[in-house]
């Protein structure tokens, strides 16, 4: 499924090996390419690492969403229990060890919904910030690198000479 | 080794796997579609005609419907430990089976859910449960575990179902970007644009491992929770302070077995052989063996606290249950969960689909039985003679709506496998590269 994104002229390199690929990414980088780009069909942290990318800023919001349903656990709990102060079983009021359950319930709850907004937001900011033109191959065998910007002569001779098997320009 | 050579043919035996049918699974399908008709059916006489239709009488108020949603919620929980769990321990394993596991969790979730509402009697007033300002500034009691139960399933369904959905967009891209036609926009549907970018993945694994981090102790917690059902209550034989861990290991034993269970059969259905190996089989029922092991324990440990201490009414009901009027069904538990199982240290028989799955049925009966033995025998067995004469005997509508609830969940398991990619096609094509089983 072609992206409505149009990418930035650059040149793409097709690779059909990870090490190969990995490879390539360090050699553009090691030549000044700062905008490198890749897609691949699976999670490989072999060209992750190569890219040198910083990690994934999702943390604080998640985080900020478990602390949160914490807070909303207890205020549940001790709100609702205030706001009908009835004796059951002996025990206080607000009798702090039952309610640590809801709370410690109700914060991994708030803290998945946040983690998975939050990765719904970052992945897709990511794709349209910096696109990689579509090819069905990154999604089944082929690993795609990407450069975008000057010195794209440069960049073509290091992903051929670093094995790729097909490279051509985007306009 | 680290071509994507083997990548293509993995993503085309999971794509031969979605579509039409074949003819044993279309049946299959049917018959579970039936179970779960009649279980419906029996429901609607239930509901028409009040619990009378059911066994339950003083003094056993709770019978089949808490043992069913007992035994549903602990299978759920194998889905978590191997995605989760296994996840972050790294064990390599888990790649070809952990999406079978979080199916199976999040439908095994849905059929116990079901049980609290049947139980309740009067089904329509199950909104009860859930905490909402009303008019009479009337709140759920939070010190009662039957709410922490509420809340436990509740956020162990929900998180579950995201961690399932989250796992599948990858591959739903993959079976997006090689078909054509309604599959195409059906499989995209899940796929949510997912291009497979550098920055997808950067924000995708943090968010996996996170996701995991969550799940984690929610496999611990929530049987905990369904523990504290029984144990916080003063009843003898469910009040006891080793019901959290025993619950938790039982649920994890149950779980794995029928995990073994649906991946024997699944595996030669889908022809999938060579994606789910004998390696995958073998790692995983050594999970069912360590589990076994520990609830053996767990089972010793209840009779070594009841009897080591003066006589007490606690000694008198684990008595009963071993030699009263339901041994016979103590006894198949014991066999199933803690004798039958001993057979995987032999590495022959786990070698052995056909031995490992007629293994794990007879664990999961016996995990079913286990369940029916603590709730059961504990009521009929309380503190006043009177009630010791009540023996419970599940009625029909009981037994009908246990076998609807198994073609529920197998129902839409059986859909599912169908609809969409079974196995996780992105991180056995990682595997592969990685050569993940030679290197174990």
């Amino acid at each position: 499924m072609e992206s409505k994104m149009r990418p930035e002229a650059g040149v793409l390199g097709v690779f059909s090996d990870l090490a190969r690929g990995a490879q390539a990414i360090r050699a553009l980088r090691a030549a000044g390419h700062s905008d490198v780009r890749m897609a691949s069909p699976a999670p490989f942290p072999e060209l992750v690492e190569a890219l040198g990318r910083p990690r994934s800023r999702l943390d604080s919001a998640t985080l900020s969403g478990a602390l949160l349903g914490v807070l909303a656990g207890f205020a549940l709990c001790i709100g609702t229990a205030i706001a009908w102060p009835l004796v059951t079983g002996g025990k206080a009021i607000v009798s702090v060890p039952p309610f640590v359950i809801i709370a410690f319930e109700v914060s991994v709850l708030v803290g998945a919904c946040v983690n998975l907004v939050a990765l719904a937001v970052t992945a897709g900011r990511g794709r349209r910030r910096r696109p990689v033109p579509f090819d069905p191959r990154f999604s089944a065998d082929r690993i795609g690198i990407f450069v975008v910007g000057d010195g794209l002569g440069d960049a073509e001779t290091i992903l051929r000479t670093n094995g790729a098997e097909e490279v051509r320009r985007v306009a | 080794m680290s071509s994507l050579a083997s990548s293509r043919e993995i993503q085309e035996k999971v794509l031969a796997t979605q579509g039409r049918p074949g003819a044993v699974h279309a049946l299959l399908i049917v018959a579970a579609a039936a179970a779960a008709a009649f279980g419906a059916w029996c429901w609607s006489l239930q509901i028409r005609y009040g619990l009378q239709v059911s066994g339950l009488n003083r003094p056993v108020g709770w019978a089949i419907y808490i043992t069913n949603f007992v035994f549903w919620v602990g299978v759920a929980h194998s889905g978590t430990l191997i995605s989760a769990v296994l996840f972050l321990l790294r064990a390599k394993f888990r790649t070809a089976v952990y999406r079978v596991a979080e199916v199976m969790t999040v439908f095994g979730v849905m059929t116990a859910g079901l049980f609290p509402i049947i139980h309740l009697g009067r089904p329509w007033f199950a909104y009860w449960l859930f905490p909402y300002p009303n008019e009479r500034h009337l709140w759920v009691n939070f010190r009662s575990p039957l709410m922490w139960d509420v809340f436990a399933v509740s956020t162990y369904f929900i998180v579950s179902a995201i961690f399932l959905t989250v796992g599948i967009v990858p591959d739903a891209a993959a079976l997006r970007d090689a078909t054509k036609g309604w599959r195409q926009r059906f499989y995209g549907l899940f796929a949510f644009g997912w291009q497979g970018t550098d920055e997808e993945w950067r924000h995708y694994a943090r968010a996996y491992l996170y996701f995991a981090a969550f799940a984690t102790p929610l496999v611990f917690s929530v049987h905990s929770v369904v523990s504290w059902d029984f144990a916080v209550s003063i009843l003898p034989g469910w009040h006891s302070t080793i019901f959290p861990p025993y619950f938790v290991a039982g649920a994890i034993f149950s779980g794995v077995a029928l995990v073994v269970t649906l991946l024997v059969p699944l595996r030669r259905i889908l022809h999938l052989e060579s994606l789910i190996t004998p390696w995958h089989l073998d790692m995983t029922s050594r999970v069912v063996l360590l589990t076994s092991l520990v609830v053996t324990y767990s089972y010793i440990l209840e009779y070594v606290l009841a009897f080591r201490g003066p006589p007490s009414v606690e000694r008198s009901t684990l008595a009963y249950r071993a030699t009263g009027p339901f041994a016979p069904l103590f006894w198949t538990m014991v066999a199933c969960n803690c004798v039958i199982p001993l057979l995987l240290f032999l590495k022959k028989v786990r070698a052995r689909p056909a031995a490992l799955l007629v293994i794990c049925v007879l664990v999961n009966v016996g995990m079913w039985l286990e369940r029916f033995v603590i709730i059961v025998t504990s009521l009929s067995h309380d503190r006043i003679p009177f009630d010791w004469a009540g023996i419970y005997r599940p009625t029909f509508v009981e037994v009908g709506i246990t076998l609807g609830s198994l073609g529920w969940f197998f129902l839409w398991f059986l859909i599912f496998v169908r609809l969409l990619p079974v196995v996780s096609i992105s991180e056995m094509k990682e595997a592969s590269v990685h050569g993940v089983e030679d290197a174990a």
